[in-house]
């Protein structure tokens, strides 16, 4: 009998702690390396996966399987979790801008960035999906995606007219589902 | 009007680029109902769903699972925020039930919210003195640690390494001593001392060993002393310290479980 994460949320929904188990050991590992990704700490890395299966927990009556599937609802609870965690340390600490910035710094179109995904391949490992992208929309697709900066932000940051970035956005995401369409 | 705005909006919105007045016209077209952009941010979020899932899959530290079970053990049946329907047809049911009661019930949840009162402000009691406890603890910490600070300040103030002996040969220590003020010994790795004893300090000069009080370590094996000055200003050649008598003694007797470094 095949279980999907559909099923395994509609059983944590009415409390069965086994299937919510499953759950972390399916999803965990998928969103852990986004989180630290985003918060680069391991620490805070772990506690924002706790919190948000925590909340998994407690709100998996409110999936809804016609919305998207269960992986997509967790990626996207994962990425705004963890980009909060960072804004929120941001805040505490006025004279610590990192990692933010950091995240911003070491993103995208860069060189290394490119060097690093092309040496990949050439060992024959998998690129992510994101590292398939033309470099300029696979960079404004990180900055906004890992580092949290919005349209404006990324447009005063690589000195574009708003209108280029929001088209690389389009365009990116147009090619980012290509992507994953073509090698799930 | 054309859709095709939108579509750029919602692409900005699915990876939370969107800002200022354009989120607010976007967030309002969703909140009208728009298939289209459903559709739309339905498909983005798969996709980055699926760049999520194109990166090695990392395991988190084992603690988190552990931590996120004990926390829904813990929880029980007591978390749900929202009732299924049926059971809150029922629930409401019962309420009504209990209010067709409330003349009798009124007078007995009273005297129950009365008892639980009492229980919650014996409860708050205990919890205060529980920190006030724990305020005098760190304020006698801070204390020392103060104490230990100023010392270091003063030119004359030495450190002195203390070594484990015989039966606690990974203990260590360091006393920082003034020659005129005394000093504070840190000790680490110390077992703790059989039931009935404690660990004696002693300082040695010229003469016998003087003792120079009783410590205890805690269950991580640390303590902190403060000692007082030597009588007369000797001066001291070697810390030492022994298993003695909780009482402490006035000349050593049990074994000898750490000493300076000369």
């Amino acid at each position: 009998m095949a279980t999907s994460g559909a099923d395994l949320l509609r059983r944590i929904a009415a409390g069965d702690r086994e299937a919510f188990a499953v759950f972390y050991d399916w999803y965990a590992p998928v969103v852990f390396p986004l989180i630290l990704r985003i918060v680069r700490e391991r620490a805070d890395a772990s506690d924002v996966l706790q919190e948000l299966f925590w909340e998994a927990w407690q709100s998996a009556g409110r999936y809804d399987p016609a919305r998207g599937s269960p992986e997509a609802w967790m990626v996207m609870r994962a990425r705004s979790r963890a980009i909060d965690r960072v804004r929120s340390t941001r805040r505490r600490s006025s004279t610590f801008v990192a990692p933010l910035d950091d995240a911003a710094a070491a993103v995208p179109g860069s060189e290394r960035a490119r060097d690093a995904a092309e040496l990949a391949e050439d060992r024959g490992m998998v690129r992510s999906a994101l590292e398939r992208l033309p470099g300029p929309q696979r960079e404004v697709i990180e900055l906004a995606y890992y580092a949290g900066l919005t349209q404006t932000e990324i447009a005063e940051r690589l000195k574009q007219p708003l209108g280029t970035v929001k088209t690389r956005i389009r365009l990116g995401l147009e090619r980012l589902r290509e992507v994953v369409q073509a090698s799930p | 009007m054309s859709h095709e705005p939108f579509d750029t909006l919602a692409a900005a919105w699915a990876v939370g680029a969107l800002d200022g007045e354009e989120r607010a016209v976007f967030e309002r077209h969703l909140a009208d109902g728009c298939d289209v952009c459903e559709a739309e941010l339905r498909s983005s979020a798969e996709a980055l769903a699926a760049a999520a899932r194109s990166v090695p899959p990392m395991i988190p530290p084992p603690q988190v699972k552990e931590a996120l079970l004990r926390r829904i053990t813990a929880t029980g049946s007591a978390r749900r925020e929202t009732l299924p329907p049926r059971r809150l047809v029922w629930a409401v049911g019962s309420l009504v039930a209990v209010l067709a009661g409330a003349g009798f019930t009124a007078t007995f949840v009273a005297t129950r919210y009365e008892a639980r009162l009492g229980q919650v402000a014996r409860e708050a009691a205990a919890l205060r003195a529980s920190v006030q406890r724990d305020e005098a603890a760190l304020r006698e910490q801070i204390a020392v640690y103060q104490g230990a600070v100023d010392l270091l300040r003063d030119p004359a103030t030495q450190i002195v390494l203390l070594r484990g002996l015989g039966p606690s040969p990974r203990a260590n220590g360091r006393v920082i001593w003034h020659p005129v003020a005394g000093g504070h010994l840190f000790v680490a790795n110390l077992p703790a001392p059989p039931p009935g004893k404690a660990y004696e300090l002693w300082t040695i000069g010229d003469a016998a060993p003087q003792p120079a009080g009783v410590f205890q370590v805690d269950g991580s094996g640390r303590g902190t002393y403060r000692i007082g000055p030597v009588a007369g200003g000797q001066p001291v050649k070697v810390f030492a310290v022994t298993l003695e008598p909780e009482g402490g003694v006035p000349a050593p007797t049990g074994p000898m479980v750490m000493a300076s470094v000369k």
